[in-house]
């Protein structure tokens, strides 16, 4: 018995690494390890006020932080009979566009490009890929640059509140993102054509279903209160656990999903399937120009979603402030009950992310979070097995197979430290 | 010049990757920062990475597995420094913050029940200093770009890095904020090291705490000040130690057995 292993899987966020296990030519198995350490996050939360909860779940993931805040607070507003002004959920819907533009355009340059061009790293592509790179550094850069307006700061800004906001965004914050916006809008049409020119390798391909949260108003979006399925079922976000199934593995902390006893995938390739339809602009133009049978199969499609997904929040950024600004800072709502029940589901930009609270007497009785990655594990191990398996059919050397199977996995931008049941998987 | 320049490490342990990230996010300065340093090891950003013996380790993160206890060990053998960065190295974070309270065990089988896993055997997360010697802390949560590429660039000149003492109402002072504690909103600030820029009073909400406890002198008048408002201790205590978890807990117990000695 042989094994191929990935011991660190660079360039993702948190700590894994891929073991494959073979028997003769025979791919036996394939795992995503992931070597992270637990924090049983949901349990520390029991007993702390729903503010002190919004403090300390964003801290689940640096990345994701916002989304982590975002879906907590519809889960806690949903409990708590709170219904928030119209400005506070525009203006949260304006911070989850700056956190995907962020995430993104750190995701498709720095993290997952590096391997279709043949570089260790974004900083390696200098030389031949400077105004690429530094165009991605600019995105990313103006993407942070909105979650701080919004938020309070680039990470972990604790600004978005139960029923508002501790301070608005001023007038001329908000004017100069639009502008910015506007200026950038070029730079992601070039990052869509950069990502459709790639070659994407077909080792992956398999049938695939996909699951987003359904934006409202048939419109385009990253929150909602039901899921889309590709098989044309919608499911109410409150009956989540129907999805997603959460199971304990032997070999590994991980817990796992499953619908319907089949692997499915969460993303922004999941929702460009479900919702792609919807987009408007220069995004809607290139979606309808680069969207093909591949997408259906291939993990590896998730980088060009994600590129034109970012150009749709970029292009959507100033209809947005001028909406935020045009209405006045409405006062904070209080609660109206201090025993409830309630789910929030976002998408962050690596998935679908739930957070369900049960609260007692105003305190944190339950709290049950279910991340994107923790839903994609499943799926990130069946193709990279495909991967695995037809790329030794071929007989690639074991370099060529790595390197296959990491693109496998950083395609699905996983979020390893996110997944917050994952732990130490070691393989004997 | 010819000073050469620092080999460094970047490395993750039990956390939200924030710090990485913060060290990513100096947009502006990520180019001249991998140009002044050899970085050797940054598994989060590149591919390339070669273990062995570096002038300055940063270390994000807390320690919670067996094989994380391996790992931090190693890395402080080969390393002339090593710096915690981000309030989860430094205090523990947020995982640490039932630290002593005796319930880790019950809390992990409530996650994952009596499943048998076979993995690095895992225990209830701690600073990087309850294992392995630490040669600076730069705390936040995340990181400060300026405070940390502020330390970078006195490392790299041969110099010791200047960070912050004093509470975070040292910094709300300088923005001219108003006491967000005389509008009877519970603030963490007096007791908490500044660096963030006093972010949440700016925004009208109380400190978090998030940077973990400060080391200033003058933090028993502090802690006096947050009892003089009416706030009962073991409440100071809840307040601040979902970030600071041990070091928030001895630094009160300290406070209070000073006051007892003075008595």
């Amino acid at each position: 018995m042989k094994e191929l292993n990935v011991e660190a899987l660079a360039r993702v966020e948190g700590d894994g690494g891929i073991t494959v296990t073979l028997d003769g030519k025979k791919v036996k198995n394939v795992t995503l390890d992931v070597h992270e350490g637990p924090r049983l996050i949901e349990q520390l939360v029991r007993g702390l006020t729903p503010a002190d909860d919004l403090n300390v779940i964003p801290r689940i993931c640096a990345i994701c932080t916002l989304s982590h805040r975002y879906s907590a607070i519809r889960g806690l507003e949903k409990a708590l009979g709170i219904v928030p002004p119209e400005k506070a959920q525009l203006t949260r819907e304006l911070m989850m566009l700056g956190e995907n533009v962020e995430s993104n355009s750190l995701h498709t340059f720095l993290l997952a490009l590096p391997d279709f061009l043949g570089y260790p790293s974004a900083v390696a592509m200098l030389n031949d890929y400077g105004d690429d790179v530094k165009r991605a550094l600019r995105l990313k850069k103006f993407g942070n640059h909105v979650m701080a307006v919004t938020s309070g700061r680039i990470v972990h800004g604790e600004n978005p509140i139960l029923g508002g906001f501790g301070r608005y965004p001023s007038r001329k914050e908000l004017e100069e993102i639009k502008l910015k916006a506007h200026e950038l809008v070029p730079d992601a049409v070039r990052d869509v054509e950069l990502f459709a020119s790639l070659d994407y390798p077909k080792y992956s391909e398999a049938d695939m279903v996909f699951m987003s949260v359904n934006a409202p108003k048939k419109q385009y979006g990253f929150a909602g209160e039901s899921i889309l399925i590709s098989n044309g079922k919608e499911v109410n976000v409150e009956d989540y656990r129907k999805l997603t199934n959460e199971r304990v593995v032997s070999h590994s902390f991980a817990k796992r999903s499953l619908y319907q006893d089949k692997t499915f995938t969460v993303g922004a390739n999941a929702r460009l399937v479900n919702m792609g339809k919807r987009l408007d602009g220069q995004a809607a133009d290139l979606f309808k120009q680069h969207f093909d049978e591949r997408w259906l199969k291939n993990p590896l499609m998730n980088n060009l979603a994600q590129a034109i997904e970012m150009l749709w929040s970029l292009e959507h950024i100033p209809d947005m402030v001028d909406t935020v600004a045009s209405l006045d800072n409405p006062p904070i709502e209080k609660p109206t009950r201090q025993n409830g029940s309630g789910t929030g589901a976002v998408e962050a930009p690596r998935g679908t992310l739930y957070h369900h609270y049960d609260i007692k007497d105003g305190l944190i009785d339950a709290a049950d979070i279910i991340t994107p990655t923790a839903q994609n594990l499943d799926d990130i191990e069946k193709h990279m097995k495909l991967t695995a398996e037809r790329m030794l059919a071929e007989d690639k050397d074991d370099e060529e197979v790595r390197l296959g199977l990491e693109m496998v996995a950083r395609a699905y931008d996983p979020c390893i430290s996110c997944a917050t049941h994952l732990v130490t998987l070691k393989r004997v | 010049m010819t000073r050469q320049s620092p080999k460094v490490g970047i490395y993750g342990f039990t956390g939200c990757a924030g710090d990485q990230l913060m060290i990513l996010n100096c947009e502006d300065q990520l180019v001249d920062l991998f140009g002044a340093t050899e970085i050797r090891s940054f598994v989060m950003a590149m591919s390339d990475n070669h273990e062995g013996e570096l002038d300055v380790a940063f270390i994000e993160g807390s320690i919670s597995t067996e094989e994380q206890l391996k790992r931090i060990k190693e890395i402080r053998e080969r390393s002339k420094v090593l710096i915690a960065i981000g309030t989860c190295a430094c205090h523990g974070g947020p995982q640490a913050m039932k630290l002593g309270e005796g319930r880790f065990e019950e809390m992990y089988k409530k996650v994952y029940g009596n499943a048998k896993i076979s993995v690095s055997k895992a225990f209830e997360a701690q600073p990087v200093d309850a294992f392995v010697k630490v040669d600076m802390y730069i705390p936040g949560c995340p990181i400060d770009k300026g405070e940390f590429l502020g330390a970078v660039s006195k490392l790299v000149a041969g110099k010791s890095p200047y960070l912050y003492k004093f509470p975070v109402c040292t910094e709300c002072r300088w923005k001219e904020n108003p006491c967000i504690l005389y509008q009877g909103k519970f603030c963490g600030g007096p007791l908490t090291r500044a660096g963030c820029g006093a972010v949440c009073p700016s925004h009208n909400l109380p400190c978090v705490g998030c940077w973990g406890p400060t080391d200033d002198l003058n933090v028993s008048s502090e802690y006096e000040l947050l009892k003089e408002k009416g706030y009962k201790p073991e409440d100071i205590i809840q307040k601040i130690k979902k970030f600071g978890g041990a070091a928030v807990a001895k630094l009160v117990k300290d406070l209070e057995s000073k006051k007892e000695a003075n008595k």
